[in-house]
């Protein structure tokens, strides 16, 4: 049996994990996205599939607070500094189309539950793309529940339907 | 009683004392006694250790005169002899040195470790027959050192003098058996095993024999021992013996094709029938399940016609896929050359990628390139399947984005398809997923330099360079670690640049502005300039490289390593063979031919008059020479280059400055003529080069070296243009004409 093992995110390696986001997910994200991946509020791990890279993840701690806007002031704002952590923000969750239904993508979620718990942090919450059918209902199969419908939230990325769930999970 | 001349022995003293100061290296100190000694005589030992002393001094200029007057005045005299030696020595003139160093052995020198540095000196210039004396004479003063016994084996071995290296070695033994620590024991054993390999030099196969069989406990090297064994009981004719010592090698490294290969000849299996040979092999493959030998040598024995090879072909091939070997099509490939057998494997694979569905996808990643690595190989022959293989290579990237093997794979064959600039930019992808891949980034450097992209070329490359701090980029670095890759790989892609921007200069239309004439007109003779610095920066390195041999010749006495000594030598002399090296020189050759036919011509033309277009011009020059100024930043061979953009050695090349350019060349070239006589190029640039300077004997055995090398339509060109220039030639002797007609005729009857 092919073997799953995740690793670190290193700066040799951050090409891989820009092209697993880019062919995995509709929208782009920038260069400052990416570099900010190695910030202390972030939590990055790329999965393994027999030694080849194929699955990614990235989140970062915030306060619930501040969880409101839509995709572009979202993404780009950070964690504030007086403010304390309550939750786990998962920004991207992906695996390479050719390797899901493996358990490679719960391998990265169950790491994730895993480090926010360690930081005394007790919410996961993410925003998935109305249409994303696939990815709602793979979340809800592992205990996320929907919390409310954000409108417009992907309006500046040109979308379709640019609507948006949040869903989240306590841990 | 006669006394001498106080005068003498002043000046003698005064040497003396010169001598031991130039020895502490006061060299500034010593300079003053000699020239006090030579303010009013000339004095021989005096005038020689003046050479020397300004040759440390750094006056390069003023050393050989005061050498040769030295020897002029009292060459006889074995402290003149010394220094020239000395002298030569350290210009790396070996053979002149080792002249000097050994007329002052004969002329009764009482130092006797000039016979060291002597015999280092008769080694590198392979005087073997003199080195054996020298040898003798240093082991006759210091027999104490088992290192100066083995020498002494070294030099008759390499003299062929193969009973005296025996017997040194055989005496040496004895006398040193009862004192051996543990500490010796390696050098004991290396010993053992060269003279074994002395007495195999001299085909005394069973003494040879006789002898390991006695050493046996001494020898650690156990490897060795079976190898020798078995070799030496092969030749023997005990075929049987033989072959369960080739087991016992297998069993010890099964991934060794040569044991194989071996055991089959000790068992004569050239007329088993195919079944039995390849039960053999099923039966290694049982007893070694990890090796892949004996899985893949009955593919190459198996006709295709015979059934059992469809089965095990299959089972080679489909097993690897299924564990997702990266080199599955590697290791196939040599098989592959048999037409019929391509197609078995072909359809095997098309089979099994119907039935993909059930394995991982892993596996269907690994047979996609499988199958777009099988048609690659088939556009050899046919270049329609390179689409084919562009077809399958996009469909593995689609399904696996993050492998770099397969953007590897695909640039090549972008590559292949001419479009260079598009597979340099394809496998940056690649790499750059990847950064840390040592071996992706020296191919993603490749293209780039294919591309002719230097810059970012070397960009790219310095990633992995020291960089010291000040460096702007690694182009230092990668001469003084001798990246001979680097280094041509780049000379070819300026050389392409001077022919691209040549080919533009030559087809502007006439009444072109002068500043976009000059501008292109420097790009040349930059470019130019750039790819014979980088061609010639190689030629330095295999200089190195032969010199690099110097310390070794005492070294690996002194470590007791003769038979990696004598393998070393080996390779020295044949080190010009090098494949980069013969690169090299076509490539350098191409241009100074170049360079020698503008000078046929500028000599029959007037120089041009440039008209001068004074205040834009001298805009553009200064805007230029800023360019020109972070050019060289970039390009410099070395800290405080002198000619960091090549146009001294190209200006030397275009005015003959260091002698005739095809004189150049031929020196060059005589190296491959020595070392590499497998070329073509060789004997076409031996050619070439004689047929310009009407050595016509030259020619002729050139040609005849070319006989099975290039095709007969080829040869019948050279072989009319040899006879034309011949007969046509009113100032060759009569008798050489004849000489190359009859050579022609004898030795290409039929053409």
């Amino acid at each position: 049996m092919p073997s799953i093992n995740l690793d670190d995110l290193t700066t040799n390696n951050l090409g891989v994990f820009k092209k697993i986001f880019g062919v995995t997910l509709p929208i782009e994200y920038s260069e400052d996205w990416y570099a900010n991946s190695f910030d202390s509020d972030q939590i990055v791990k790329l999965a393994f599939y027999s030694e080849l890279p194929v699955g990614a993840m990235k989140a970062k701690l915030l306060n619930i607070e501040s969880f409101q806007g839509n995709f572009d002031n979202f993404n780009t704002s950070k964690l504030v500094s007086k403010s304390i952590p309550n939750a786990v923000y998962l920004e991207t969750l992906s695996v390479l189309e050719s390797y899901r239904n493996l358990g490679i993508g719960e391998k990265l979620l169950n790491y994730l539950i895993e480090e926010t718990t360690k930081r005394f942090v007790h919410e996961i919450i993410i925003h998935v793309h109305v249409e994303n059918t696939k990815a709602i209902d793979w979340y809800k199969k592992h205990g996320f529940v929907e919390k409310e419908l954000l409108k417009d939230y992907y309006k500046s990325k040109g979308l379709t339907n640019p609507d948006a769930y949040i869903l989240s999970l306590k841990v | 009683m006669i006394r001498k001349p106080i005068l003498t022995s002043k000046e003698d003293q005064n040497f003396q004392e010169a001598l031991k100061l130039y020895d502490q290296k006061q060299y500034k100190k010593s300079l003053k006694l000699v020239d006090q000694n030579l303010k009013k005589h000339s004095h021989a030992e005096s005038l020689t250790l003046k050479g020397c002393i300004n040759y440390q001094l750094g006056n390069k200029s003023e050393c050989e005169s005061y050498i040769l007057k030295g020897i002029e005045k009292d060459k006889d005299n074995y402290m003149v002899n010394h220094l020239a030696g000395i002298y030569y020595r350290s210009i790396e003139n070996y053979t002149e040195s080792a002249k000097w160093l050994k007329a002052a052995v004969d002329n009764g020198s009482p130092n006797k470790q000039i016979l060291r540095d002597l015999s280092i000196l008769q080694s590198q210039i392979r005087d073997f027959k003199n080195l054996t004396t020298s040898r003798q004479q240093y082991l006759d003063f210091q027999p104490g050192y088992r290192a100066n016994w083995t020498g002494a084996a070294i030099a008759f071995h390499l003299n062929k003098n193969y009973n005296s290296a025996y017997s040194t070695l055989t005496k040496i033994e004895t006398i040193i058996k009862d004192h051996l620590q543990e500490s010796d024991m390696y050098e004991q054993s290396e010993c053992c095993l060269y003279k074994n390999d002395i007495l195999f030099d001299a085909g005394n196969i069973s003494k040879a024999l006789e002898d390991l069989e006695k050493d046996q406990s001494y020898i650690k090297d156990k490897l060795a021992y079976l190898s020798y064994k078995a070799k030496y009981l092969m030749i023997l004719g005990n075929s049987k013996e033989a072959s369960v010592i080739y087991r016992k090698l297998i069993q010890r490294n099964p991934d060794d094709i040569d044991n194989y290969k071996n055991l089959e000849i000790c068992l004569g299996t050239s007329d088993w029938e195919v079944e039995k040979r390849a039960k053999l092999y099923e039966k290694l493959a049982r007893f070694y399940p990890k090796a892949d030998v004996p899985k893949f040598l009955p593919l190459v024995f198996i006709p295709s016609t015979n059934k059992l090879f469809k089965s095990k072909v299959s089972e080679y091939i489909l097993s690897q896929l299924k564990r997702g070997v990266p080199a599955t099509f590697v290791n196939i490939k040599p098989v592959l050359k048999n037409a019929k057998k391509l197609k078995i494997v072909e359809e095997i694979v098309e089979e099994f990628y119907g039935s993909i569905g059930q394995y991982d996808p892993t596996v269907k990643l690994w047979t996609m390139y499988f199958i777009s690595q099988l048609n690659y190989f088939k556009a050899k022959s046919d270049s329609k399947f390179l689409e084919e293989s562009m077809k399958w290579i996009d469909l593995a990237i689609e399904h696996s984005p993050t492998l770099v093997e397969l953007y590897l794979f695909k640039s090549r064959i972008l590559k292949t398809q001419g479009k260079v600039v598009e597979a340099s930019e394809f496998i940056d992808q690649g790499r750059q997923m990847d950064l840390q891949d040592r071996f992706v980034n020296s191919k993603t450097v490749k293209y780039y330099l294919r591309a002719n992209n230097i810059d970012k070329a070397m960009e790219l490359i310095s990633l992995f360079t020291k960089l010291d701090k000040d460096a702007i980029n690694g182009c230092k670095d990668l001469h003084t670690m001798q990246v001979n890759w680097f280094l041509t790989e780049s000379a070819e892609a300026y050389s392409r640049l001077y022919h691209q921007y040549q080919e533009e200069l030559n087809s502007l239309p006439e009444d072109t502005d002068e500043e976009i004439v000059n501008d292109l007109k420097e790009k040349v003779d930059i470019n130019k300039g750039l790819a014979i610095k980088r061609f010639l920066a190689v030629v330095k390195i295999f200089g190195i490289f032969v010199n690099d041999q110097f310390d070794f010749h005492s070294y690996c006495l002194r470590r007791g390593t003769p038979r990696h000594y004598v393998q070393t030598i080996k390779w020295e002399d044949e080190v010009h063979s090098t494949p980069i090296f013969v690169r090299v020189i076509k490539g350098l050759s191409k241009i100074c031919f170049e360079i020698y036919d503008e000078q046929k011509v500028k000599k029959e033309e007037e120089p041009i008059k440039i008209k001068k277009n004074n205040k834009k011009q001298k805009k553009a020059k200064a805007q230029f020479l800023k360019q020109k100024e972070d050019l060289i930043k970039k390009v410099e061979s070395e800290k405080d280059d002198s000619d960091p953009l090549g146009t001294k050695v190209l200006n030397d090349l275009v005015n003959n400055s260091n002698g005739d350019i095809i004189d150049n060349l031929l020196n060059l070239t005589s190296t491959l003529i020595n070392e590499a006589k497998d070329y073509k190029i060789t004997w076409e640039l031996s050619f070439k080069l004689n047929l310009i300077k009407c050595k016509y004997i030259l020619c002729l055995q050139a040609l005849k070296n070319l006989k099975d090398k290039i095709d007969e339509d080829e040869l019948k060109q050279l072989i009319q243009t040899l006879s034309d220039q011949v007969s046509a030639d009113e100032t060759t002797n009569n008798a050489i004409k004849m000489v190359v007609e009859k050579g022609l005729a004898s030795a290409f009857p039929d053409l």
